[in-house]
């Protein structure tokens, strides 16, 4: 019986961790579209065109997927 | 045998119990640190902070009468700057900074100046791979 709950318990860590993962790169995305356009709005009101603001802010974008594969690459490894 | 038994089972027991207790501690404080680790990065006010930053950077170099083009380049390595965050933590959990700081200490060796240079150089390489 304490067996069946430790084993129970262990594939309840499992799962909340794998969620939580899941809900993290789920909503990656959309933060960093949300950081995209406050760093943009803030380029433009200093006098940046917008299409070099939207340039420059592709950075983050750059940066995310940097982080996703090192993130992707511990877990496999 | 009987004991033996029941004692093997007794460890495999208190194994999977210390397995237990580790992955729930693992499972709150894992996505935590991740989350606040993103969070710090990219949020509203993050975005707001560096676009501050760099807009202020931008503005700087107009006003010193560089032309916007320039700017504009200046600024994106100004930024890029924040990206190589991104290498810091490849190096950090792919755990290749060891091999970074010997591929550096070589090149300084083949570049140096004088022999007494190159020679301290080396002796600096065989204790950083002895260490290893």
């Amino acid at each position: 019986m304490v067996r069946i709950r430790t084993i129970l318990s262990i594939t309840t860590s499992i799962v909340r961790i794998l969620g939580s993962l899941f809900a993290l790169w789920a909503t990656f995305d959309w933060k960093v579209r949300r950081t995209r356009k406050a760093f943009e709005k803030e380029l433009v009101k200093q006098g940046m065109s917008k299409e070099d603001a939207r340039r420059i802010s592709a950075q983050y974008k750059t940066l995310k997927n940097q982080l996703t594969s090192t993130l992707v690459n511990s877990i496999r490894t | 045998m009987i004991e033996v038994e029941k004692k093997g089972e007794g460890k495999k027991g208190s194994e999977a119990e210390e397995v237990k207790e580790i992955l729930g501690a693992v499972s709150a404080q894992v996505p935590a640190l991740i989350k606040g680790i993103i969070g710090s990065v990219f949020s509203e006010e993050a975005g707001r902070d560096m676009g501050k930053a760099a807009g202020a950077f931008y503005k700087e170099l107009k006003e010193s009468g560089i032309p916007d083009d320039v700017a504009v380049e200046m600024t994106e390595n100004y930024i890029g700057m924040f990206t190589s965050l991104g290498d810091v933590l490849k190096q950090a959990v792919g755990g290749k900074g060891k091999h970074v700081k010997i591929s550096k200490l070589r090149k300084e060796s083949e570049e140096g100046t004088g022999a007494d240079m190159a020679q301290k150089i080396k002796e600096k390489m065989a204790e950083t791979e002895e260490e290893e």
